[in-house]
């Protein structure tokens, strides 16, 4: 075997694409052993950092597409390098400059975005056909509220209960709030974190200018990757609004004296933190005082939570690729939640519940435990 | 408080910190010819180090250099010591020191022979900080053995006090005085030597790795105490939890060391620290598993020397990998540990008896600093002198002990030079 030699052109290029921080990692192997992969298969972040310092990455290598950017490893880095960043660079250099082939579902999803603004290629004036029946506004000048519909709850079926909830809960206190239906697209986190930049870029410039046409100054999203992206990547590109995810709005309504439960809900509630909820935006403590404030609700821990907590699967654009049914960590999460006795599975993310669904299904528990938005629960206890 | 007589001494020397750096910088000083203040705030001198089982690289007990230098306290009239002694103010300037120092009562006097009567009737139990909780000691304690002054000291906080008396009836040399108060001493002094030393990083902050929720995860400085024979095993090295001989052991190198979620820096003994402490239970039981999982392993200069030693040891396993992760089987109370093998590229799940987590150290600068002009760095570290303030030993810089000793001949030559030249221009 001949020793490889670096390649300083590819090294170049991932730094350049946004991976920085690659160089000071010092090989520790502290994101291996915190990866959540490494439960269900082996997984070295660790010598693909190793691998894009010396630029001997395979661009063509299937693991560049492994990495859920749950978080993990980055909060635990003692270095402080960026991984999320690194692999999203690795992600950009096949995405927008073809060095290799991306998965093809992921390739569909986003050309699905790219063309109708969502990842399901459904038509994009039945984005607000889930609230026909709610009695739902449109956004209007002077409107104080924008509730921004994920894709998934917008589009997909099961799903929808998060924000036919979400609209529910908002009706009965009474807030002043609209949607802007057919006119917003994609928040576009996912589909950035998945390399492609540009697609990114067109997405978040459209909402932006939807939004600002629309007067939008306060919005209240349910997927925390629309919180994350709004928050921290939109104002970079012109963003001027607020943004608030529902837990918070809840949490401040019922400080507020505003939103009172009526009905008790006596049920073990085990709370599940999205990544991109806790470790990304640290919103640990408002889902569990929504939870709390409920009549009845007995609030459970994993044994693995709020900073430590196990990812979905879902993230970095993993929500559209198919993964091994052996090699799914949700199923775990799942099986430890029925193993500690819970009756629901509280989530606060669309893409937790999408995954949390699909392992209900598959590991056939239905009748065990029951997966629901923390809306859905507010909403029953109303 | 009651004041005891004020001092007066121009061209006296106050060190602040009875541990190594200290005890040296006090008798390098005095042993030249200057009166030197030692103010240490535990009931006894020595430091970590007299909490320590052996030195490295050679291996010899502590008390060995400790009571020699105890010796040389003893025979010089220059050194006058301050035990529970806290210094509370300094004003002035270089060559006029006003200090004040609270001198808090020891409710024993200088009568005691420490013969040990007074803690056979104490009614009251205390949770041992000399052994970092593992043991109890009575409300009236000798700190340890070797302890100096060897002399009891009585907890006031847990002590019954006049009402129960058990210990002054005890007493055959009238040495207890439960009527003692703490009292303020006032010093002018000419030039000061800092050596306040160090304390351990706070495990509980590396929350991954389990310490103070998992019984048989502990720290290097506990694992001292564990094999010292004057510790609360008597020197056995057993698990916390169920009082078992270990089988298997991992040392976790840089426990929120070279981290900047926890202390950036490397704090240069731990390495050699956790060698070391595999010596240790090796000699007790050979047929013991030994991992250390380190980052990579600083024995700088001579010590590569002791580094190759270890690694000769027959089930001793050095392996490239940070530990990421630590959890507790509940029913074994084993600890399984998660890390890369980066050298081989595989992941690791092993279960061990129990784990020593090698923090590092934090200067106690970081939270009491004096009163003056030091500059301090951003880690809480001495980064350089005051004119008339010397710091010594681990408030400069993480170091070991025999760096530390000179650390301490550097600052009271420092000190000296700061009173010398001040004769020489007025």
């Amino acid at each position: 075997m001949s020793p490889a030699v670096p390649d300083k052109e590819t090294v170049d290029i991932i730094r350049e694409m946004g991976g920085g921080t690659l160089k000071i990692c010092y090989q520790c192997g502290t994101c291996t052993g915190t990866c959540p992969w490494n439960l269900v298969r082996t997984f070295l972040p660790r010598r693909m950092m190793h691998r894009a310092q010396l630029g001997l990455i395979d661009f063509g290598d299937k693991d560049i597409w492994t990495c859920a950017t749950c978080g993990a490893c980055a909060v635990r880095c003692p270095r402080g390098v960026e991984m999320i960043d690194v692999i999203r660079a690795m992600r950009k250099v096949i995405a927008e400059m073809g060095v290799a082939k991306v998965p093809d579902s992921l390739r569909v999803s986003v050309k699905n975005i790219s063309y109708v603004g969502n990842p399901q290629g459904e038509p994009e004036k039945e984005r607000g056909s889930w609230a026909q029946d709610l009695g739902v506004k449109p956004f209007a000048p002077g409107t104080e509220l924008l509730y921004y519909t994920c894709c998934i709850p917008a589009f997909d079926a099961k799903v929808r209960r998060i924000a036919r909830a979400t609209v529910g809960i908002l009706n009965k206190v009474g807030i002043d709030y609209g949607v802007l239906g057919a006119k917003e697209r994609c928040c576009g986190e996912s589909v950035r974190k998945s390399g492609n930049e540009t697609i990114f870029q067109e997405l978040a410039k459209g909402n932006i200018q939807a939004f600002a046409e629309s007067g939008v100054k306060r919005v209240v999203v349910n997927s925390p990757h629309c919180y994350h992206t709004f928050k921290k990547e939109y104002p970079e590109l012109g963003a001027e609004f607020e943004v608030i995810h529902l837990s918070q709005l809840l949490d401040q309504l019922i400080r507020e004296g505003k939103l009172k439960f009526s009905k008790e809900i006596k049920k073990k509630v085990i709370y599940h933190d999205p990544c991109y909820l806790g470790r990304h935006n640290e919103i640990y403590d408002e889902p569990r005082r929504v939870l709390q404030a409920i009549p009845g609700v007995q609030l459970m821990e994993f044994q693995s939570s709020r900073k430590s907590s196990v990812c979905c699967g879902g993230g970095g654009g993993r929500v559209w690729m198919e993964t091994p049914k052996e090699e799914r960590f949700c199923d775990l999460r799942l099986k430890e939640a029925i193993d500690a006795g819970a009756d629901v599975l509280a989530v606060a993310c669309p893409y937790c519940m999408l995954m949390f669904d699909d392992s209900l299904l598959s590991i056939g528990k239905e009748s065990t435990i029951e997966i629901k938005d923390i809306s859905e629960l507010v909403l029953e206890a109303l | 408080m009651g004041n005891v007589e004020s001092i007066n001494s121009p061209n006296g020397i106050l060190v602040i910190g009875g541990g190594m750096s200290g005890l040296t910088a006090a008798i390098e000083a005095a042993e030249v010819g200057y009166g030197v203040f030692l103010v240490e705030e535990s009931p006894y001198l020595g430091g970590r180090v007299a909490r320590a089982n052996k030195y490295f690289p050679k291996l010899c007990a502590p008390y060995c250099g400790l009571e020699i230098n105890f010796r040389r306290i003893k025979t010089n009239p220059k050194i006058k010591v301050f035990t529970l002694a806290q210094v509370e103010n300094i004003t002035g300037k270089e060559g006029d020191y006003d200090v004040t120092v609270k001198l808090n009562p020891r409710l024993v006097n200088d009568n005691c022979t420490a013969c040990g009567k007074c803690a056979e009737v104490c009614l009251v139990e205390r949770p041992n900080d000399y052994n970092f909780g593992l043991d109890k000691t009575k409300a009236a304690y000798l700190t340890n053995l070797m302890a100096f002054p060897l002399k009891y000291v009585i907890d006031t906080k847990v002590c019954l006090g006049a009402e129960c008396a058990k210990c002054v009836s005890a007493c055959q040399y009238q040495a207890i005085d439960l009527g003692m108060s703490a009292e303020s001493l006032h010093m002018k002094v000419g030039s000061i030597v800092l050596a306040t030393g160090w304390k351990p990083y706070d495990a509980t902050r590396l929350d991954n790795l389990g310490y103070g929720k998992y019984p048989n995860v502990i720290t290097n400085v506990i694992m001292e105490r564990l094999a010292a024979a004057d510790g609360p095993t008597q020197g056995k090295i057993v698990r916390p939890s169920d009082g078992k001989e270990v089988k298997s052991i991992a040392f976790v190198q840089c426990a929120g060391s070279r981290d900047q979620n926890h202390l950036p820096y490397c704090s240069g003994v731990c390495c050699m620290g956790s060698l070391k402490q595999c010596t240790y239970v090796k000699d007790q039981s050979p047929e013991t598993k030994v991992s250390i999982f380190y980052i990579d392993v600083r024995a700088l200069g001579l010590l590569e020397d002791f580094l190759q030693r270890v690694q000769g040891i027959e089930g001793v396993t050095l392996v490239r990998g940070k530990v990421a992760k630590i959890e507790e089987d509940p029913a074994t109370k084993n600890l399984i540990l998660q890390a890369e093998d980066t050298a081989a590229g595989e992941k690791i799940k092993e279960s061990f008896e129990m784990v020593v987590l090698a923090t590092g150290m934090v200067p106690n600068t970081v939270e009491a600093k004096i009163p003056g002009n030091l500059v301090y760095d951003n880690y809480g570290f001495v980064a350089a002198d005051a004119a008339g303030v010397y710091a010594a030993g681990c408030v400069r810089r993480p170091t070991d002990v025999s760096t530390s000793v000179q650390d301490g001949t550097r600052a009271a030559l420092k000190a000296i030079q700061s009173i010398v030249r001040r004769g020489a221009n007025g």
